[in-house]
């Protein structure tokens, strides 16, 4: 059974139709990348996913369950967390306070008791956050506050936030946008050492580079609409995408 | 000596009208209602005292509870609405409260007085405090206990992770969302602990003055209440200590002998401030900058 | 019943003057999604300045009293812009909320200082003149008041509907990055909307000063939440929604303080705002999408 599952999947917003009868199923640990020209609905697909605003028809099943009407705060409860495309940070915390905030999955609910979990002092959560500063090479930066770190360093500490969130599944919306080739290598990195642990991940992306390096299978939209689906190889040599993408040259 | 502990009296009650405000705002809410719940604190710690007998404590235990009790009823519909519609209607309600007492009579006699809220002229005779022998210092030490506990409650949720989550609301909500916060939750929460300080500051506020009535809880105690931790900035509790300081006894005090003109100051000065610091006195990066200077040792270190 | 339709017409006609503030408060939030809380008082305190005239010339007739007060009010406007909005960053609402909240005291402060406090007198028109129908009756007094707002709303609307400057207040409330890159000086059309809004405001005080008979410093509080109420009864940011809103809330008034009695009247009002609140969240004319 697929990880994630959306079935006949469409939003409309007034009479522009952003996702248009999409089905998509990402399995699990899978990297799974979407592709599209600007506007072709991948975001929206996205947000559709994290519960930022309601499904027009069609349904999407997480682990078997429909996430129909689920807040996003609960969605992230069943193990769904994101990034975004423009950086949001909560800027006047520190890296460690951005990084405790995120701790709301059932795992360190159990771990933790009502009282140490909200009141406790940044000592109880030593644990839990200093792997994810190590993760993020943020350990320095710790106390500093987000809003004053680097463009890269905050592209790190929002993915490094999102799995705080312990997620099963990851919307990774453009986290190479405005990096340059050596951190986008080091995004790379990170990207198949979250796969190595199991995280599957579903990733909206223009950097080719990053795409055709790190996914195991790619849909392609279109005007809300899949145009393809296949493995990175099967995605380059197919003609329909070419020319979604290369619109002029070909036609 | 009395006048400075009656001054330092109402700069404690000034500092928790104000804290009540701060835990709002650290969420990203405006709140002008705290002045209502601060009427009902005043209105039912002195009923109770007054009109049951009860002791100071549990009267105001009561009065704490009951703000909490209104403000969590008011922020759950209230909180749906965003921004400043949230002004608009927590000024409306603050209002009505005001309204409410303005025309709330409840008087029985006793001893053969008649005691108890009289509408337009509000409640008299609250005199807890003379009947029971304290002295102006008495109840200046009894006040600033409360202001050191709201305060340090205050000041520990800042060192936590609710504290950190508070501000994170405040902030983005979006982003606060994405990351598995209930806004409805974290939001209301933040009302009630506000409405529980502001129901305490009430309470005792009613004793030290022993005369309430309506025109005392209006637009200008909830401008007051918001004033300070705006002035004083959102980074640190302290903020609001010291706006509430600097304005209670410096600006309303201190510049007694300029007569009606330190009115005009204060509005003149709040203007004057908001375009100097935006942020207000203590703020973020103010503070990180404090403790580097000061080489305190911050947070998980 | 007759008290009934007769205390409704009275409060309808005074509610003009509701509709115009309502309207202020409306076109600041539609312009630049910011509430500016010290309006009401900037009103009166237009209203005030009109009687300035009656200072230099004794025995001014209303009509440059009330238009002195259009004046003022315009300039009052200008100058809430300059002191709360100019120079603060727009990332900081706090702040520029907080700086209103400042001018409205100001205000306050200024009046009761000059005036110590007490209510002065204010010239009307058409006061002897009493329009019969049978038992029901219009004051003369009340149609000027009404007369006047109407003439300034019918101006307001034809200013934003068919001017170069109405196009471009629109713009900026409905997409302010898109306006910008159209070369719209959105700085300017933020205080143009404020000079607007003040000579309404203006007018709006007179107006009530003319239909009481007097000012007083005690109006500010109860004309910001009234003006308040009806921004939210109409819908936050749409014009005809604040007009219809102001006649309504002033005809509720008026019969509810013919039945309960003036010190529990505004309460009922409070009421109203709550009942709109639960069932009717966004107002009445609750504007579509708007800018993000």
């Amino acid at each position: 059974m697929a990880l994630l599952e959306l079935k006949a999947v469409s939003r409309h917003f007034g009479g522009v139709r952003a996702v248009d009868g999409l089905d998509l199923s990402v399995e699990q640990g899978q990297v799974f990348g979407l592709l599209g020209p600007n506007g072709s609905g991948k975001r929206t697909t996205v947000n559709l996913v994290s519960g930022l605003f309601p499904l027009s028809s069609g349904s999407v099943t997480f682990q078997g369950n429909s996430l129909d009407g689920l807040a996003t705060h609960l969605r992230l409860q069943t193990g769904i967390a994101r990034t975004f495309q423009n950086i949001r940070l909560f800027g006047q915390l520190s890296v460690w306070q951005n990084l405790w905030v995120a701790q709301n999955s059932p795992q360190d609910r159990a771990r933790h008791g009502f009282f140490a979990r909200w009141l406790g002092g940044q000592s109880g959560a030593r644990e839990e956050i200093l792997p994810l500063l190590e993760f993020s090479g943020l350990a320095h930066k710790q106390d500093e506050l987000a809003s004053n770190l680097s463009f890269g360093e905050q592209r790190r500490l929002e993915l490094a936030r999102a799995m705080a969130t312990r997620p099963k599944l990851l919307l990774l919306d453009e986290p190479a946008a405005g990096m340059n080739s050596e951190e986008v290598g080091q995004l790379r990195e990170r990207i198949l050492s979250l796969r190595g642990s199991g995280v599957t991940i579903l990733l909206v992306e223009h950097v080719m580079e990053l795409v055709m390096g790190v996914t195991d299978c790619i849909a392609v939209l279109n005007f809300g609409q899949k145009i393809a689906e296949g493995t990175p190889a099967e995605i380059q040599a197919n003609p329909a995408v070419r020319k979604a993408y290369l619109g002029g040259e070909t036609a | 000596m009395d006048f400075y502990f009656g001054l330092a009296q109402i700069i404690g009650v000034h500092t928790l009208i104000g804290l009540s405000a701060y835990i709002v705002l650290l969420t990203g809410q405006v709140s002008l209602a705290q002045a209502g719940f601060f009427a009902v604190g005043a209105y039912v710690a002195g009923m109770l005292t007054v009109l049951a007998g009860w002791a100071i404590l549990p009267a105001l235990a009561a009065s704490a509870v009951l703000g909490a009790v209104v403000a969590c009823a008011v922020g759950f519909p209230a909180l749906r609405v965003k921004g400043l519609m949230l002004v608009i209607v927590t000024l409306a309600f603050g209002e009505g409260v005001r309204l409410f007492f303005f025309n709330f009579d409840y008087q029985v006699a006793k001893g053969g007085v008649k005691l108890g809220p009289l509408g337009s002229e509000g409640f008299r005779q609250i005199r807890y405090f003379p009947e029971n022998g304290w002295t102006t210092m008495d109840v200046m030490l009894f006040i600033w206990v409360f202001v050191t506990l709201a305060m340090a409650l205050l000041w520990w949720f800042d060192r936590s992770r609710y504290g950190a989550v508070l501000r994170a609301v405040g902030e983005d909500e979006l982003a606060a969302q994405s990351v598995g916060l209930n806004l409805t939750a974290v939001k209301v929460s933040a009302m009630t602990i506000g409405g529980a300080i502001a129901g305490l500051g009430g309470g005792i506020y009613a004793h030290y003055t022993t005369h309430i009535e309506h025109a005392s809880f209006g637009i200008l105690l909830a401008t007051f209440a918001l004033a300070y931790p705006i002035l004083g900035g959102l980074g640190s509790v302290f903020g609001t200590l010291l706006a509430a300081m600097f304005v209670q006894g410096f600006l309303v005090e201190g510049l007694r002998f300029l007569g009606d003109w330190r009115n005009l100051l204060f509005g003149a000065l709040i203007v004057l401030a908001m375009n100097v610091r935006p942020k207000g006195f203590l703020d973020a990066p103010t503070l990180l900058g404090l403790k580097r200077l000061f080489g305190g040792k911050s947070g998980a270190a | 019943m007759l008290d009934f339709f007769q205390s409704l017409s009275d409060g309808v006609l005074f509610g003009s003057t509701y509709a115009l503030i309502g309207i202020g408060f409306t076109l600041v939030f539609g312009v630049m999604h910011k509430l500016n809380l010290s309006y009401a008082a900037a009103s009166v305190g237009g209203a005030y300045c009109g009687l300035l005239v009656l200072q230099v010339f004794a025995g001014a007739p209303p009509v440059v009293v009330f238009f002195c007060a259009f004046l003022a009010g315009g300039l009052l406007g200008w100058l809430v812009y300059l002191t709360c909005f100019h120079f603060i960053p727009i990332s900081n609402p706090l702040a520029t909320l907080m700086a209103t909240v400042g001018m409205l005291l100001l205000i306050d402060e200024i009046i009761v200082h000059l005036t110590a406090g007490m209510p002065v007198g204010y010239p009307a028109m058409f006061d002897d003149v009493m329009l019969r129908m049978g038992e029901f009756t219009v004051r003369g007094d009340l149609l000027m008041v009404f007369a006047v707002s109407m003439l300034c709303m019918g101006g307001l609307l034809a200013l934003l509907y068919k001017t170069r400057l109405g196009l471009a207040t629109r713009a900026v409330s409905q997409q302010t990055v898109a306006a910008l890159l159209c070369g719209i000086r959105v700085g300017q059309v933020n205080a143009m909307t404020f000079v607007i809004t003040g000579l309404l405001g203006g007018i709006a005080g007179a107006m009530i000063g003319a239909s009481v008979g007097t000012l007083s410093p005690l109006l500010t509080t109860p004309l910001t939440t009234k003006g308040l109420i009806v921004t939210v009864i109409g819908g936050l940011g749409s014009v005809p929604g604040a007009i219809i809103a102001g006649l309504l809330v002033g005809g509720f008034e008026n019969v509810l303080q013919q039945y309960r009695g003036v010190t529990e009247r505004d309460l009922y009002v409070m009421l109203l705002l709550f009942v709109f609140l639960v069932f009717r969240p966004g107002g009445l004319f609750a504007p579509k999408g708007g800018r993000d």
